[in-house]
């Protein structure tokens, strides 16, 4: 009787192959076994052709022992550890002639079995495996013993190169944890270390970057700056060079730091992509470009804190770029053969809107467009598309492309996305991010390009993959981001740029008056809470200054949770506000109401809405609380305060204060009398309703859709 | 690696100028001598052996010393097997040079590998084949270039040759092609069959001509005396991106061989009891299209009584290595078993007569579309059975296959159109007469192999050795469609 042991990670996605071949062994007088690592349970196999078990150690068997040396395996060898303690497969093991992986996964517990039983043959797949049972023959005394003596040896140097390794690991992790290199002693160590001669340029960053981030762990920037600086200067690899400096920002990062070698690690990434542009490598090129927009437009640096160093200095965080022949390079017009054509007028005009993922602010664009007789809309969603979904995410291909010239990736876009350019007169395209850059990756032919911006873009990569050369209008939703733009992309300026529109979020503000009861009057209300930007704690200081005065005054938070999730920055922020909320919530003065779908029925309740962000486009929901007759309180954003556009030129001036001292002010002023709070409320509707109702902008969409190119 | 010729060197390639080009003179010798490196000559059991063969055994009966250059049979067990009844006709004049090649990434034998290897089969596949391309760009094979520069070389020292005929794919091939012009100046024809940079499955073009890829073969082909192609697209499309080699890019078509062929007589469908369709050749399509046909087959069945009698008997190669029939198309066909469905693993070349004697139509399962002309095509043709095309209507196959009297015509892969073409070929092998069968062999008759290769390989021969190909035979370009001489 010849014995085969198949040995499988999982149940095989092709159930009917094994069984054919479990037939086939059986035809041949084998005795067949199957081990299964996981879902045994799905192992569906007749019981007639094969003895199946499974092997996985039970979660509660798994000893302190086992769980460690399982954190410490590669992925694969977790299933042997599992394996070797099972005494049916070793037993198996040891009887097989024929010892079979079904799957890639499984071939390394099946090359350990094989150093132990040396009379087995070894195979990977069903079909070798009946190959070699149709042509084994026993192998000879000698050459058993021959892989006797050498799996002996190879299991034990490999048992004691194994221990070898986790001890010295285990030292060099305690000699540069964050205790050693704190001390003064160990600082000037380990900073000597990285930085002496002779060392390979791998391994010198690897041990640099430990110290770094031990030393940044350890609140010593100016130790983890010295070991930086010392080792950089040894380090002749331009790449070796920009990886170590993008890994330390990065470590900053992950720890919600804005990383003191930002600049430093941005320039090398932009050095390197500029070499591998000289070396004619436009893949490479690509990558080390695309590592340095992704260091520059890192959420931890404008998104999860109160400040971001582009708003701050545009020119001054994006010089790197300006200089680097690579990112220059992407920012090159590439043009149209011909301009948009007019919009014709012997049918309707065909509107593309389209969108990745976000259609939010599409709603009523569409629903209008589509009611017009003149216009034939069509939607599309990239992400629709699973194929092209995939395309969609690809940041990287599109700077290869661009660094390219030509591309498979780029070929797939132009096969995707022609049919749609062919067929629109006119393409909207929401967010300026992805989609731009695809529908601008190549000629669109004579449709007109419209991009509309709204806040978040300004910081990421995508708008400088967009080849502004072919679009026709740029449309922001306030002059503040406009500013904000063209201070990021020189691109929106200048003779050959597209022509600039401010349009005004497109929103229904006629639901929201409403009937509101007499003690709204002391509810402030604050919709949407769920980033950093939104800065809550803000208005809780607002509410803290009015319970000095009354306490019936209580902050209503609509919308979810603060998302802490996204970097550990936010995750402070969240643990600050959590603090605020331990002691504000139990007595009533903050309550969160969480999400709902019906705004207009939460903000009866609210007697004064609040814009608290450091950072807004427009601030749909200030202005829908606004129209609901609740008195408007906007902060004076920070990051556009004192510039020429921003809140103060946005709103009208006695919506918008500096602090929450002035805010408290204001509404001690506006709802010391429920006429007073009624009278301001009422006027700030009329306002919101006159300004900003669809009913209004839509015009200023008819002018930019219906109009036609200038 | 050396520039580009001197000036007096770059003449133009005038057919009568070949003879005064130094690279293009007599290497000495009574009988000239030609390298032909083929990756994949008989024993191998691919569909390029019939051609190599053929191409080989052609220039032996012009007289010619013929040393061919593949790799070892150990190799092709692990890929697409063996298939020792191609060898019996190859010309024994031929001399074989194999080389000890061997993908390692199809290794099944896990004896065989490192213990990293064993942890991570996938991540030390990845990094072999980055290795492998810094050696030369050509994924899987990238990594021979040295082994097979170092052969080709040592065979010329031993024989000196007067022309080198290179078969690709494999690509590397073109290395060792450039290392024996750059050392020896030995002329060579780049038998490119479905051309390197035309993406022949998508259409257009494969990778950019500055492109490490498009570097090299422009490179290798600036200096080729010839390039032969397999089907007028791809030749167009190398017309077009090198148009100042365009007078040395000829077509020579794959072509059928007689002794694969059935008898045309004595053939008696029985339609009560049901037919036999047949496939056969490598399943090496997506599964979504085997399951587009099985699903046509279900419904031509469901629809039609004699289908619902049929059976259909797919035969060839599945997967390689450890997937080798364990695939996803396996498990297609197994599940298609209830519809009457079988698979029959590979058919050896001595059997294929009897194979194809034993159906009663063809389904013609090709992928891509204009750029392909799979050699199948021919040899499905030459059968004289009715034939049920699985591919895209514009399709170079669909050219090839135009007035054939038993073709049901290309109708795309929409599985409900596909039934009808089902259905219609059972029609036509009830109702077919010999003189209808006759008729579509003789229509194919001008894809016999040696009606395609022979003049091609006169044509080299009399180029590199004036008066060394048949005698009497002037020296002319193969023709665009079939590689005959031009009238």
């Amino acid at each position: 009787m010849t014995n085969v042991l198949i040995v499988a990670s999982v149940p095989p996605p092709q159930p009917a192959i094994l069984t054919d071949a479990l037939e086939r062994f059986k035809a041949k007088g084998a005795s067949v076994s199957v081990a299964c690592f996981a879902n045994v349970e799905d192992m569906s196999v007749d019981p007639a052709l094969a003895e199946v078990r499974g092997f996985a150690v039970a979660p509660e068997a798994i000893t302190g022992r086992l769980r460690d040396a399982l954190r410490r395996a590669p992925q694969n060898r977790r299933m042997w550890l599992h394996a070797r303690r099972d005494g049916w497969l070793r037993r198996r093991a040891a009887e097989a002639d024929v010892l079979v992986a079904l799957d890639a996964r499984a071939v390394h517990t099946v090359w350990e079995l094989a150093q132990r039983n040396t009379r087995a043959s070894a195979c990977h797949g069903l079909v070798p495996a009946l190959k070699e049972f149709d042509a084994r023959r026993t192998p000879t005394p000698g050459t058993v013993l021959e892989r006797q003596v050498a799996a002996t040896a190879s299991i034990g140097a490999r048992g004691a190169r194994r221990l070898a390794v986790r001890a010295a690991k285990t030292t060099l992790k305690k000699a540069t944890g964050q205790k050693v290199v704190a001390n003064p002693a160990g600082a000037w160590l380990w900073t000597r270390a990285v930085s002496a001669p002779r060392i390979p340029d791998g391994l010198r960053s690897r041990l640099t970057l430990r110290v770094y981030g031990s030393a940044v762990r350890a609140g010593r920037p100016a130790t983890a700056a010295r070991a930086s600086a010392a080792a950089i200067g040894r380090i002749k690899d331009p790449q070796t060079r920009a990886d170590l400096l993008t890994k330390q920002a990065q470590t900053e990062l992950g720890l919600g730091r804005v990383p003191a070698g930002l600049h430093d690690a941005i320039t090398a990434q932009l050095d390197l992509a500029d070499l591998r542009l000289r070396k004619r490598d436009p893949k490479k090129a690509a990558f080390a470009l695309s590592n340095a927009f992704s260091l520059a437009s890192n959420r931890v640096l404008h998104f999860d804190r109160l400040s971001s160093p582009l708003t701050d200095d545009p020119a001054g965080y994006l010089a790197p770029f300006r200089d680097s022949v690579a990112a220059k390079k992407l920012a090159e017009p590439r043009g149209r053969a011909t301009p948009a054509a007019p919009i014709p007028t012997d049918r309707p005009m065909r509107l593309l809107l389209t969108t990745l993922i976000n259609d939010n602010f599409l709603r009523e664009i569409r629903e209008r467009y589509e009611a017009m007789p003149n216009v034939e809309v069509r939607f599309l969603d990239l992400d629709d598309d699973p194929a092209g979904r995939v395309l969609a995410r690809s940041g990287s291909s599109v700077f290869e492309h661009i660094l390219s010239g030509r591309s498979a990736y780029g070929d797939k876009i132009e096969q995707w996305l022609r049919p749609h350019l062919d067929w629109a007169d006119t393409v909207f395209i929401d967010w300026c991010q992805a989609t731009a850059a695809l529908f601008t990756l190549h000629d669109p032919g004579t449709a007109r390009i419209i991009v509309r911006l709204h806040s978040f873009e300004a910081f990421n990569f995508w708008p400088h993959l967009v080849d502004f050369s072919r679009v026709d209008d740029v449309v922001f939703v306030s002059d503040h981001l406009r500013d904000l733009s063209t201070a990021v992309l020189p691109q929106l300026t200048g003779e050959a740029a597209p022509r600039l529109w401010v349009v005004d979020n497109a929103m229904d503000l006629q639901r929201y008056p409403r009937p509101k009861p007499a003690e709204a009057r002391f509810n402030l209300g604050l919709v949407g809470v769920g980033s950093v930007a939104k800065d809550p704690r803000w208005a809780i200081e607002v509410l803290r200054r009015l319970r000095r005065h009354d306490e019936r005054y209580q902050l209503l938070l609509i919308g979810s949770d603060l998302n802490a999730r996204t970097s550990a920055a936010a995750k402070q922020y969240a643990n600050q506000l959590q603090r605020d909320l331990d002691e504000l919530e139990p007595s009533g003065a903050v309550q969160r109401r969480g999400q709902t779908d019906d705004v207009p029925g939460a903000l009866t309740e609210v007697g004064v809405i609040l814009s608290s962000s450091v950072r807004e486009s427009f601030h749909c929901g200030l202005v829908e609380g606004a129209a609901s007759g609740a008195v408007p309180i906007v902060r004076d954003w920070p990051f556009f305060a004192g510039k020429p556009h921003g809140a103060r030129t946005l709103f009208p001036a006695d919506w918008v204060v500096a602090d929450p001292d002035e805010a408290a002010e204001r509404i001690l002023a506006a709802t010391a009398t429920e006429e007073s709070w009624r009278e301001t409320g009422r006027a700030a509707s009329e306002h919101a309703l006159k300004t900003w109702d669809w009913s209004i902008t839509q015009h200023d969409f008819d002018r930019l859709l219906l109009d036609g190119p200038a | 690696m050396s520039g580009p010729l001197p000036a007096n060197d770059r003449q133009p390639l005038m057919k009568k100028a070949f003879a005064s080009l130094p690279w293009t003179r007599p290497r000495g010798g009574e009988r000239p001598h030609v390298i032909y490196l083929a990756i994949g000559f008989p024993p191998a059991a691919k569909s390029c052996a019939y051609r190599m063969r053929e191409t080989a055994n052609q220039f032996c009966a012009l007289g010619w010393d013929v040393t061919v250059i593949t790799i070892c049979d150990e190799a092709w067990e692990r890929e697409y097997g063996l298939d020792h009844t191609l060898s019996e006709s190859v010309d024994p004049r031929v001399n074989v040079v194999k080389l000890p090649l061997i993908r390692q990434d199809l290794e099944t034998d896990i004896r065989a590998f490192s213990e990293s290897r064993a942890l991570n089969p996938g991540g030390w596949i990845s990094e072999l084949r980055k290795r492998e391309q810094k050696v030369f760009p050509e994924p899987v094979f990238g990594g021979w270039r040295f082994a097979l520069e170092k052969a080709i070389v040592k065979v010329h020292r031993d024989h000196p040759a007067d022309l080198l005929v290179t078969s690709c794919a494999p690509y590397v091939n073109l290395a060792a092609t450039w290392k024996l012009w750059e050392e020896h100046k030995v002329p060579y024809v780049i038998d490119f069959r479905d051309g390197w940079s035309v993406d022949v499955i998508g259409g257009g073009e494969a990778f950019a001509r500055e492109s490490v890829s498009g570097r090299w073969e422009s490179r290798v082909l600036e200096q080729a005396i010839a390039v032969w192609c397999v089907n007028d697209p791809i030749a167009g499309f190398y017309r077009d991106r090198y148009p100042h080699l365009a007078d040395r890019v000829h077509v020579v078509r794959n072509g059928y061989d007689e002794d694969s062929l059935p008898a045309i007589s004595g053939r008696a469908p029985d339609p009560a009891a049901g037919l036999t369709f047949g496939y056969l050749g490598s399943v090496n399509f997506p599964p979504d299209f085997l399951d587009a046909v099985l699903t046509g087959w279900r419904i031509a069945r469901a629809e039609d009584p004699l289908l619902a009698r049929s059976r259909f008997e797919v035969r060839g190669h599945i997967g390689a290595g450890p997937m080798r029939e364990a695939n996803r198309h396996m498990d297609l066909l197994k599940a298609a078993a209830p519809d009457n469905v079988t698979f029959g693993g590979p058919v050896p070349k001595s059997s294929l007569a009897a194979t194809y004697g034993s159906w009663d139509a063809l389904v013609l399962m090709l992928v891509g579309g204009r750029f392909v002309t799979s050699g199948k095509v021919y040899e499905f043709m030459a059968t004289g059975l009715p034939i049920v095309s699985a591919h895209d209507v514009d399709h170079d196959a669909s050219n090839v296959l135009a007035g054939h009297p038993l073709w049901t015509g290309a109708v795309g892969l929409e599985p409900q159109r596909l039934a009808l073409s089902f259905i219609e070929a059972g029609r036509m092998a009830v109702k077919a007469t010999e003189a209808d069968r006759a008729e579509a062999r003789t229509l194919a008759r001008r894809f016999a192999r040696p009606a395609v290769l022979a003049p091609a390989v006169r044509h080299l021969a009399e180029l590199v050795r004036p008066g060394t190909g048949t005698p009497g035979a002037a020296v002319q370009p193969a023709t665009a469609s079939t590689g005959d001489s031009r009238p």
